[in-house]
């Protein structure tokens, strides 16, 4: 591979938020085309899975009667085989759906995938939103379109949820949810992903209201994808401590601000990431 | 499960260093050009000073406070044959100032939009789990809504929101005086 001689950083609204991309490769030209084609990854997965644009594949699938199969792209079908996945994984704590009467057992996923590219929804009433899943995947794409290119090194920073590769590593801030641009925590992210729930930025909604749950006001998760840590991120607001096994189970550490100012760190990654005074 | 650690957070009422004031250059308006026009053999600018009768053209069409008393605009040329326009417009909300490029083909519609710069002060804010309303292909005639077509960025709704007023703006100043 040639020595990098230069580097971009550039940044586009999308997914929701500033998508920012930083690369390195062996011109200024081949630079920016790599980030380029990083982007146009990153503007199909937001119209392939944006609830906000009738015309997505989201969109189509949530419009289309209940139990009537819709072609989707196979990107999207990619996100909805992980959710399902994550689903049973996490005892049906990650939910990608919204609404639908209640199911006897729990009710399963509300959606299945079908033969030849298709999937439908499977509970009344029932519909999907991607937005704690598809950002990281967009990341993850994005990632494999600048690698692809040649670049050595880069960063895809999707509002937060990101992945650094190469080396050095990249430094980051974990976001205090208590207090708005102070740091929780620091933690060098290199070759790894990074992706982080809460502090008003979202809201994680338990399927089982009644379960008792200790009260959390923002999980970060580092994972070898950053699909895993985005959707990670949602079972460790819900779960806490008890989400331990998910996140070995997939390569994953967490951290997460607990009531009474507690900041719970799993016992690996508690060597790496740097305590905030 | 013991494999938890656990620390005391730092207490909320601490002064932080971990987050200054930040400040983030990402293109000029020369590379903005070249990255969305790379067919393009000549560029010109002009700066569209509006007339009262445009500000309240602009307004009425994009529901937006037009602030400023014109536009800067690159025309962009392919061997004289016009291929669209740059137009470099910013932002402000109350802890942000973000300048932004939008590049239009010929027809008005949007081909991308590139932030160049936002100076904000606290950094890496921009956090949401929503998503923001797609711009690439929209023209002056959908509406965009922060509200109803973009969730608005929790934690930092100012940002998705100036973004996407100032870009219905931009959409009604081409409407207005490019077409």
């Amino acid at each position: 591979m040639r020595p990098a001689s230069a580097s971009a950083r550039r940044a586009r609204p999308l997914l929701g938020t500033f998508v920012e991309i930083s690369a390195d490769g062996a011109s200024p030209a081949a630079v920016h085309r790599a980030i380029d084609a990083a982007f146009d990854a990153v503007t199909r997965i937001h119209r392939l899975m944006s609830v906000h644009d009738a015309g997505s594949d989201l969109s189509r699938l949530n419009r289309a009667e209940r139990e009537r199969a819709t072609t989707l792209h196979p990107w999207t079908r990619a996100v909805l085989r992980a959710a399902l996945e994550l689903h049973t994984a996490s005892g049906g704590l990650f939910d990608v759906t919204a609404g639908g009467a209640p199911a006897p057992g729990g009710g399963g996923p509300g959606f299945e995938l079908l033969g030849r590219g298709r999937a439908r929804r499977t509970r009344p009433g029932v519909t999907i939103d991607l937005g704690g899943i598809a950002k990281g995947f967009a990341v993850d794409r994005a990632v494999r379109v600048l690698r692809s290119h040649g670049a050595a090194r880069g960063l895809v920073n999707a509002g937060g949820d990101l992945v650094a590769f190469g080396a050095p590593g990249t430094l980051v801030a974990i976001r205090d949810p208590r207090r708005p641009g102070r740091a929780l925590a620091r933690v060098v992210v290199e070759n790894a992903a990074l992706a982080s729930s809460g502090g008003g930025a979202a809201t994680i909604v338990d399927p089982w209201p009644a379960a008792p749950r200790p009260a959390i006001l923002g999980a970060t998760v580092t994972a070898p994808s950053c699909l895993l840590a985005d959707a990670l991120t949602k079972v460790v607001m819900i779960a806490g401590e008890s989400a331990g096994p998910l996140l070995a189970r997939y390569g994953a550490a967490a951290l997460f601000l607990g009531a009474s100012d507690q900041v719970h760190v799993t016992r690996e990654w508690s060597r790496t990431v740097r305590r905030a005074s | 499960m013991s494999d938890w650690v656990r620390w005391a957070a730092p207490p909320a009422i601490v002064v932080s260093i971990a987050a200054p004031s930040h400040a983030t250059q990402y293109l000029t308006v020369e590379q903005a050009e070249r990255l969305a026009f790379p067919a393009a053999t000549r560029f010109v600018e002009s700066h569209v000073v509006f007339k009262p009768s445009d500000v309240a053209e602009i307004e009425r069409r994009s529901g937006e406070r037009v602030r400023t008393r014109g536009q800067q605009v690159w025309r962009a040329f392919a061997n004289d044959q016009p291929i669209g326009f740059l137009i470099v417009d910013y932002v402000i909300g109350k802890h942000l100032v973000i300048d932004y490029a939008v590049a239009l083909g010929p027809d008005g519609s949007v081909l991308r939009v590139e932030i160049m710069e936002y100076r904000e002060s606290y950094g890496g804010e921009i956090a949401s789990r929503g998503w923001l309303e797609q711009f690439v292909g929209k023209t002056s005639r959908d509406s965009l809504e922060v509200d109803r077509d973009i969730r608005n960025i929790s934690g930092a709704t100012l940002s998705s929101h100036h973004v996407t007023e100032g870009i219905k703006r931009v959409l009604a100043f081409y409407e207005t005086c490019l077409r």
